[in-house]
């Protein structure tokens, strides 16, 4: 294609060289022209000369006279003009010299010829003077220089026709070839044009074609995830619930069975006042140890009400409609800080809001949840010796919107990074009340929210926990879950 | 209904816990017999074809629990408020569900009071009573009156 331009170019300035070259040639067949045209004006001056002189001799009129006297006027630049037009000939220019020559003799005799006749004594002696003058010789070299000198002029112009000729020619094939180049790169870019846009629409439908299959598995997959989501909210419902059931009795008669330990206590008491040897001693050891036994049951009893409380608060979260609406990040990272402000200073700890956050279009209270809980995580492991810092930025990457809760706390074992979002478990040094639910929570609902979670961190020097979530939350009908 | 005519109908399928509301239901004062059944299905039959049941016989008053092993006490539901002699007779839902929707449906179908069991045990012995109380005082129409 370059190539192509390339010639082109070349074809057009050869294209002007040859131009310029004919225009020239034409100039100088002109030129010859002018010359044998000055030519023929000396010849036809010379002649006249001749004519009113010999005229004079024969008849003194007026007539002749002035075509005398015109001729003489005329004959000297006649002559120069030659002059000047040949000078670029040196042929030329030594027959200029020779013709000025003879033209002067001529003028002189002519007009010495004038002068004798016209005074009427002296006519006598003119027409002699004619008789012997060398006049027709005179005439007859004038002619010939003439002859010769147009001769040259006429050869030359033979010359300068052919080369026109040729170079007309030239000129032609030169235009032909350009005509024909600018077609063949036309053709060329046309057709690469072609190629371009076929490819690109071939790219185009094959892009469409990728997408529409991507789409349709992106469809599918979140098809298969909430359908297992649900799947897991209602066993969690299910466990959740019927776990109750159980447990409302095992409170209920431990109840019962506390409340018997009053009596029970007394008539051991008015037992061992009124008739000592009645009461036998593992009997009262046994009284004596239900309080403490009850005291166990009590206690495993309200920490697995807690932990069912908690599995059933999941669960409702996890049935609960979404909104989704546009969540100003920013304000949103900022009320959570503002609620724990207090906390914040007393541990000397700071959180950092990377402004401007992406936005994004989810549901608000469920965003609110997970980054409370990412945020109040950082606050709570934070590492000894060192101020609390928490960064948490937002930014988008591509359809997605990318969340990092950042901090430099104590950090998590990377054995631990995925078993924290588990249900109950928990990492590390356990100096901190807790659970074992926030990171299940957020997980599930980071999951509700069409997004992923997970944990960057090495033990000792803080965690990032990124947050993906799509930027617009798609809601689909979801069939109720009965109770 | 301090008679002693009307029958307290208790379908519980949880032995425990028809156990703790009948010893509560006892320490508010109400002396009236209580008929328990844990699944729905003998319960069904006793509520309609027992001579000593309520549509044959005398006025009654439901504590219905509504996680049964063979049924839904919602079924039971609609089909005492779905029938000519039971309807006016007074239900209780008594469950460990608090699922809003839930509730609603119940009181849509017609339940007369819905009471969520508290699992705390001091919660529940205290919401008992006072649901004792509450039936002490309570009028229980007549069945087939007009």
């Amino acid at each position: 294609m370059i190539a192509g331009f390339v010639l082109l170019l070349i074809a057009g300035a050869a294209s002007v060289v040859s131009a310029r070259r004919n225009q020239a040639q034409t100039e100088r067949v002109n030129h010859t022209y002018q010359v044998t045209g000055a030519i023929d004006h000396f010849s036809i001056l010379a002649e006249q000369l001749e004519t009113a002189r010999r005229g004079y001799i024969l008849q003194q009129n007026d007539f002749a006279l002035r075509t005398y006297a015109n001729s003489m006027r005329e004959l000297p630049g006649a002559v120069e003009r030659i002059a000047r037009l040949t000078a670029d000939n040196p042929a030329q220019r030594l027959r200029v010299i020779n013709l000025r020559a003879v033209s002067e003799r001529h003028r002189a005799s002519a007009r010495t010829t004038i002068e004798l006749m016209r005074n009427t004594n002296t006519a006598m002696r003119a027409m002699a003077d004619f008789e012997v003058d060398s006049s027709f010789e005179k005439m007859w070299r004038l002619r010939a220089v003439a002859a010769d000198m147009k001769a040259i002029e006429v050869r030359l112009l033979a010359v300068r026709n052919a080369a026109q000729a040729r170079s007309t020619s030239t000129l032609y094939i030169v235009l032909g070839v350009t005509a024909l180049l600018i077609v063949l790169v036309m053709g060329g870019v046309v057709v690469i044009l072609r190629r371009y846009t076929d490819d690109l629409n071939a790219s185009q439908d094959r892009l469409r074609d990728l997408n529409t299959g991507l789409e349709g598995a992106v469809a599918d997959r979140t098809t298969e995830l909430s359908r297992a989501n649900d799947e897991i909210q209602r066993f969690a419902y299910i466990v959740s619930h019927d776990l109750r059931s159980p447990l409302v009795n095992v409170m209920g008669f431990t109840a019962e069975l506390e409340a018997t330990i009053g009596p029970l206590t007394a008539l051991a008491d008015r037992v061992d006042a009124a008739a000592p040897e009645l009461m036998a001693r593992d009997a009262r050891e046994a009284l004596d140890d239900l309080p403490e036994s009850i005291r166990f049951i009590r206690t495993s009893t309200n920490k697995m009400d807690r932990l069912i409380n908690s599995i059933l608060r999941l669960s409702r979260e996890g049935r609960r409609t979404l909104a989704p609406a546009p969540v100003d990040l920013a304000a949103l990272t900022a009320t959570i800080r503002d609620n724990l402000q207090f906390r914040l200073t007393e541990l000397g700890a700071e959180i950092a809001i990377e402004t401007p956050m992406a936005a994004i279009v989810s549901d608000r209270l469920a965003l609110e949840q997970i980054l409370s809980n990412l945020v109040e995580n950082a606050t709570k492991y934070l590492a000894p010796g060192r101020p609390g810092r928490i960064v948490v930025s937002a930014r988008r990457e591509g359809r997605r919107v990318v969340i990092d809760v950042a901090d430099n706390g104590r950090g998590v074992a990377p054995a631990d990074h995925e078993r924290i979002f588990e249900l109950f478990r928990r990492s590390g040094v356990q100096d901190q009340p807790g659970e074992g639910l926030g990171l299940a929570h957020v997980r599930a609902l980071s999951y509700r929210l069409g997004g992923v979670i997970g944990c960057n961190s090495e033990l000792g020097e803080g965690a990032t926990f990124r947050l993906s979530l799509p930027d617009i939350l798609k809601t689909e009908p979801r069939e109720g879950i009965a109770a | 209904m301090s008679e002693h005519s009307v029958n307290i109908i208790m379908v519980e399928d949880d032995e425990g816990h028809a156990r703790l509301i009948e010893k509560n239901i006892r320490r508010a004062g109400i002396a009236n017999g209580i008929h328990h059944f844990v699944d729905g299905t003998s319960a069904l039959d006793y509520l309609f074809n027992a001579p000593d049941g309520p549509k044959h016989n005398g006025p009654a008053l439901i504590l219905l629990d509504l996680n049964l092993p063979d049924m839904s006490g919602i079924d039971i539901l609609t089909k005492i408020k779905s029938d000519e002699r039971l309807k006016r007779t007074p239900v209780v839902v008594l469950t460990t569900t608090d699922d809003k929707q839930e509730i609603q449906r119940c009181y849509d179908l017609g339940a007369n009071v819905y009471i969520t069991k508290p699992v705390n045990y001091e919660n529940f012995a205290k919401a008992i009573q006072q649901l004792g109380l509450f039936l002490s005082v309570i009028q229980v129409p007549e069945v087939g009156d007009a």
